[in-house]
């Protein structure tokens, strides 16, 4: 059996991690390092929540974009068309994307394996031209919405500007992404059962695993977590377009899963933090960038299938098990 | 209304043919080696590309010079996509996942590739025969002509191959059950790399007989394979009488769309009659439950 790593992963390392990031803020500086970094939050927040659906429940959810893409939306809309204040419209925004979500994930009940993962995708081809020509919905065309309102808690407004305030709010709401995701629900009870049924699903299912009800559930969750990370990032970029569902985006969140390792925590948020600043660092190589990043799902696919988070197994003695 | 009804029928066969044509390629893969290849259209589209530099964009070939170009290149690509890049892939447990990963991440490989090589303005290719004929009352171009008959041998042939060639008994003996086929001595690695090859020609065909009609862009090859995919699951994953079906079905049911109520409407009611069909019956028409 595969699933020997079901006890919770370490809290010292969590929280001397959070620590160190906390107390970094004030000392990066530079703006352009702070807005990585924010990015990197941003991005763990949307690539912890696509583990916990293909990683953990073993859906082929390809859709992770797409209710990105829905609650940044949702958030923009009902901020800047129905003056909703921000920091409600992020919040109406996840269960926006937990209803959407939802939707999507009933009739993958009803589907295996390969079924769902060319359905999800064609919801995510299908939303680009959904958001084009629902102009006359609030979605803005092709050219999406500028001019996203910035968020205000407590007094505080966290413009785009505001770089070493989003560096705390990003920084929080990924820490409690992270926290709710691998500490509490993929190590819980139906987190374990779920390893148990991607990984050994007769077996699972003949100890009475009701598989049904809690895939619908973690999908719905992983949504909502998701799309509160759209949301976010509507708010920070202050812009949002139908490109969010280009290429590029979803290139970049497949690399860092890939890279980092489906289900095998941390590697799904180390891949975030190393592609982020690589893909930065690749800027200079212009129109080459996403041939390259390309490559590395392909080359990460070949040599290191269970990703960076396989590494972390093998020194635990995962690699010897029968 | 008869000449409606036979412009219909005329465009929904000729959609038809090269839709069989070239979600085949699609289904053979899947049938044979249970990978999903996300990575078909944008081969289709790089196909499409050669056809494009081997015509009207440098060499100016003929079409049977291209044909006799691209084919066999096409193959070769197939071959050594599975080679290095799908089989090291097998050995791992969630090998499923990892290849589907893999697939999608070759497929912007090659999007990325051709927008460098090519930049992002579409190419046009000229059609394989120009004019038009009368056909009761209805102008069809002599390129739909050519189209119907290409794909339609080609996927005649392809069933001839599959029923009495002993490769191509071999690739239905594996899709039927690997492990059986590997215990009576058939080679199943060759027949995997065979089926990415022959998968890849098909797509290959499809480009020619397509970039005519429809501009050869870096990203054109998503709405075909969307299509193929809809093709795929609506005949059931795998089965090759299924996609024959659904194809054509689904031929018709664009040819009616385009001709009632116009062509944007095209992918929306694909997509109503995918969904209908994955709620009624979740393995398609003719589909086989995969593991």
């Amino acid at each position: 059996m595969a699933s020997l790593r079901m006890s919770q992963p370490s809290k010292t390392g969590f929280f001397a991690a959070l620590l160190a990031l906390a107390a970094l803020g004030p000392f990066v500086g530079s703006d352009y390092f702070l807005h990585i970094l924010i990015l990197c939050f941003i991005w763990t927040i949307v690539v912890a929540a696509w583990d916990l659906s293909i990683g953990y429940a073993g859906i082929f959810n390809f859709a992770q974009l797409a209710l990105f893409a829905i609650g940044s939306y949702a958030s923009a809309m009902l901020s800047m068309n129905l003056g909703i204040p921000a920091f409600w419209a992020v919040l109406m925004a996840g269960a926006v994307t937990a209803l959407a979500g939802f939707l999507v994930a009933l009739p993958c009940l009803r589907l295996k394996g390969e079924y769902v993962a060319l359905f999800t995708f064609s919801v995510h081809l299908a939303l680009p031209t959904l958001l084009e020509k629902g102009r006359s919905f609030g979605t803005g065309g092709a050219t999406g919405l500028l001019g996203v309102p910035p968020i205000e808690v407590l007094g505080v407004v966290f413009r785009t500007n505001n770089k070493l305030g989003w560096y705390y709010l990003a920084l929080c709401v990924a820490a409690l992404t992270v926290w709710l995701v691998y500490y509490h629900i993929a190590s819980a009870k139906w987190g374990r059962a779920f390893v148990a049924l991607r990984d050994a699903e007769g077996f699972a299912r003949s100890l009475g695993v009701d598989d049904q009800r809690t895939k619908l559930m973690l999908f719905t969750i992983s949504a909502a977590i998701t799309g509160i990370g759209g949301a976010l990032y509507a708010h920070y970029i202050a812009v949002i377009t139908p490109r969010v569902l280009g290429n590029e985006f979803f290139l970049l969140v497949m690399v860092m899963l890939s890279v980092g390792g489906m289900g095998r925590f941390p590697g799904a948020v180390l891949g975030v933090f190393i592609i982020t600043i690589g893909n930065e660092a690749l800027r200079e190589f212009g129109q080459y960038r996403l041939l390259i990043l390309g490559l590395v799902v392909v080359l990460a696919a070949i040599w290191l299938p269970r990703g960076l988070g396989g590494l972390f197994d093998r020194r635990a003695g995962k690699g010897a098990a029968p | 209304m008869m000449q409606t009804l036979l412009e219909i029928v005329i465009s929904g066969f000729s959609l038809g043919a090269v839709y069989c044509l070239f979600s085949l390629g699609l289904s053979l893969v899947y049938g044979t080696s249970r990978v999903l290849n996300f990575a078909h259209g944008s081969i289709y589209m790089t196909a499409a590309y050669g056809a494009w530099l081997l015509s009207d964009g440098g060499l100016g070939l003929g079409f049977v010079a291209v044909l006799a170009v691209l084919l066999p290149a096409s193959f070769l690509f197939g071959v050594l996509f599975e080679r290095l890049v799908i089989r090291p892939i097998r050995a791992h447990e969630h090998w499923k996942t990892v290849t589907m990963m893999a697939t999608l991440g070759f497929a912007f490989v090659l999007d990325n590739l051709n927008l460098v090589l090519f930049g992002p303005t579409a190419k046009t290719v000229s059609p394989i025969v120009d004019g038009n004929i009368e056909l009761g009352g209805v102008i069809v171009t002599n390129q739909t002509i050519a189209t119907l008959v290409i794909s339609l041998l080609a996927v005649a042939a392809l069933q001839v191959f599959l029923n009495l060639a002993p490769l191509g008994r071999a690739m239905r003996a594996v899709s039927q059950d690997m492990t059986g086929a590997a215990i009576v001595g058939i080679r199943v690695n060759r027949v995997f790399a065979f089926s990415f090859g022959l998968s890849a020609v098909l797509a290959a065909l499809a480009a020619l007989l397509l970039s005519p009609v429809y501009l050869v862009s870096p990203l054109g090859g998503w709405s075909p394979f969307l299509k193929a995919f809809v093709i795929v699951v609506f005949g059931g994953l795998g089965s090759t009488q299924g996609v024959l079906w659904a194809a054509f079905i689904l031929g018709f049911v664009e040819a009616a769309v385009i001709s009632m109520i116009g062509a944007t409407w095209t992918m929306p009611i694909w997509f109503i009659v995918l969904l209908a069909v994955l709620l009624v019956r979740p393995r398609g028409l003719m589909g086989k439950w995969g593991d």
